[in-house]
């Protein structure tokens, strides 16, 4: 795949001051849009996968270092506690990095397409 | 238990119910309050209705009955659960809020502009609710049975005609109110007894019957393939959920439908460590229960049987009151969203069409979960997530990402995709899952990457039909909102 970097326009060479909707179909603005699109689809992408990799090597990392299955905190044994508790931060923290990330994809996108 | 605990439970969660709707009656008034309150609805009140929709009969009760019966293995129902919509917003929720669609049928065909892709998605949306509203008349069988002794079939009439009178008479915008309740009663419900429960086992050095580790039924483990395969189902059929997807048009832009999704997924981990902790405690303390073949009860019997008494019986009492929440939620949700697509598609739109819709949706099931035999929870709602990820997520997908797709692409992936996952459920309701090969009894594994892949096939193969108007349609989805004022 080949990667468009798609930069703000110098300041001199400035074009005529284009209404939002005709913009976004011009043919800077689909390039825009589509630059839009990747961004967050590649993030997207990214937590996914960062986190289903995370979710199948946990039950693996439980099975071969030996003697985690055998620690228990208050009786409930490693296991369950990183099953049944442990996971849920990860996602919260999975969502709030892509929250944080796709927001200032978007504010990029604005900048660019001169929508402020 | 005492049979006057049960009923009077589920009388005040109807008159809760019912009183929240028509308190909601006068706040709407048009048809787009019927569909989707005027999306007028504030993150945290949304938030707390889509967990109020979404923890259905097998959060509630099914979780903690199959830690019961199968232990650790069964923790991944939860963590797929809430997964589930960790994918739903990375991939979905803020594009389609963006669609402006009221529907998924709405949205494939704004997308495809095609009525055919329309009719077809429909039919697939029909099809997957009916098919989860089932498991929570099931639910509500169940649980009247075990709580006040009467016929099975009070349950889900009950159910039923509850639902029926909170939509017909309040739609969208009341639900969303009742929803919200919901949420936080079942928490309530969940974690006050089990917090009882605890401080009674710290107190009284009741003594461990089993270890946790044990295995009480004697069930082999599922195994890795059938873990994997829950895990493709339940966080790809979490995406194409109707009744949660509807939920989405109700926020008022895209950056408040990815925070009201962050929330949702907080409401829902804190929720699901409640019916773990009952599926350990009743491994260590009363593993009989899985014996008696009523696994999914043990939510229910727990408080009654650890605590006892006067104070068990109000424990049970709140227990039950938050099972039928649940069965409401879901199965009102559900009904709301397929009345939306029904009156839209077969009966013009209109108030008059919704209720009728209303009713329809919510008979059929009703016959459904008459004719057939109730499964594990759990279990049951893991294959209908599997037929949603194997239809409406692939076209969900690639509609909102990949330019590329097509309506005949669409048709023949959710048509592929429904028949080989159909199928697979229908010899498991006929042989029974156990005596299945694991492929069958667990399909999603192989169905899900199968209908994405004839859904590619095709629309490389039919591109000359891609929309002319893709361009604008691609640009309406991602592109975010522009903020109001200077």
């Amino acid at each position: 795949m080949t990667r468009v970097r798609v930069t703000r326009p110098q300041a001199g060479a400035s074009t005529p001051a284009q209404r939002p909707e005709t913009a976004e179909e011009s043919e800077v603005g689909q390039l825009f849009v589509r630059s839009l699109i990747r961004s967050q689809l590649r993030l997207a992408l990214v937590v996914a996968g960062g986190f289903l990799l995370l979710l199948v090597a946990l039950p693996f990392l439980v099975a071969a270092v030996p003697g985690l299955d055998e620690i228990s905190i208050a009786g409930i044994p490693f296991a369950w506690l990183l099953l049944g508790a442990g996971i849920y931060p990860l996602i919260a923290l999975s969502a709030w990095l892509f929250i944080r990330t796709a927001a200032r994809n978007e504010e990029r996108y604005r900048d660019l397409a001169g929508e402020r | 238990m005492n049979p006057a605990v049960g009923i009077a439970a589920f009388a005040s969660i109807s008159i809760a119910t019912a009183l929240i709707g028509f308190y909601g009656l006068r706040v709407s008034r048009t048809t787009g309050d019927f569909y989707v309150a005027s999306r007028t609805v504030r993150p945290w009140w949304n938030a707390s209705a889509i967990g109020g929709e979404y923890l259905s009969a097998a959060s509630f009760l099914g979780v903690a009955g199959l830690i019961l019966l199968s232990g650790t293995d069964a923790l991944w129902f939860p963590i797929g659960y809430t997964a589930g919509y960790l994918m739903l917003l990375l991939f979905v929720a803020a594009p389609l809020r963006r669609s402006g669609a009221y529907t998924i049928p709405d949205f494939t065909e704004a997308r495809l502009d095609s009525r055919p892709v329309r009719r077809v998605t429909s039919l697939m949306v029909v099809l997957v609710g009916w098919l989860y509203i089932v498991p929570q008349l099931h639910g509500a069988a169940l649980t009247i049975r075990i709580t006040t002794g009467l016929p099975s079939w009070v349950g889900p009439v009950a159910v039923t005609s509850v639902v029926i009178l909170t939509v017909v008479s309040g739609g969208m915008r009341s639900i969303t109110f009742v929803q919200a309740f919901q949420y936080w009663l079942k928490l309530t419900a969940l974690a006050i007894p089990v917090v009882f429960v605890l401080l009674l086992l710290l107190g009284s050095n009741l003594p461990a019957v089993a270890p946790p580790a044990e295995n009480p039924t004697g069930a082999a483990p599922t195994g890795l393939y059938q873990n994997i395969s829950l895990l493709v189902a339940l966080l790809f059929g979490t995406l194409g959920l109707p009744h949660v997807l509807v939920r989405f048009y109700t926020n008022p832009d895209g950056k408040t439908a990815r925070r009201t999704t962050l929330i949702v997924l907080g409401l829902l981990s804190v929720f699901y460590l409640f019916p773990t902790l009952y599926g350990l405690i009743a491994r260590i303390y009363a593993p009989d229960l899985a014996r008696a073949g009523q696994a999914d009860a043990v939510v229910l019997l727990l408080p009654g049987r650890l605590v006892g008494g006067t104070a068990g019986d109000l424990l049970s009492a709140l227990v039950v009151a938050g099972a039928f929440a649940a069965f409401l939620s879901t199965t009102s949700g559900l009904v709301v969203s397929l009345a939306g697509v029904i009156s839209q598609d077969v009966l013009g739109g209109g108030v008059r069409g919704f209720r009728l819709a209303a009713v329809v949706s919510a008979v059929v099931p009703l016959m459904f979960a008459f004719l057939t035999d109730s499964l594990a929870l759990a279990g049951s709602v893991g294959l209908v997530f599997a037929f949603t990820a194997s239809t409406i997520c692939p076209v969900l997908l690639l509609g909102i990402w990949w330019r590329g797709l097509t309506d005949v692409g669409a048709i023949t992936g959710m048509l592929t995709g429904g028949a080989l996952c159909g199928g697979a459920m229908v010899l498991g309701a006929i042989y029974g899952s156990n005596a299945l090969p694991p492929f069958v009894a667990q399909p999603a594994a192989w169905t899900v990457p199968a209908a994405f892949a004839v859904t590619v096939v095709v629309s490389r193969v039919t591109s000359h039909r891609i929309p002319a108007t893709l361009t604008r349609v691609m640009t309406r989805l991602h592109v975010p909102e522009r903020p109001l004022g200077p």
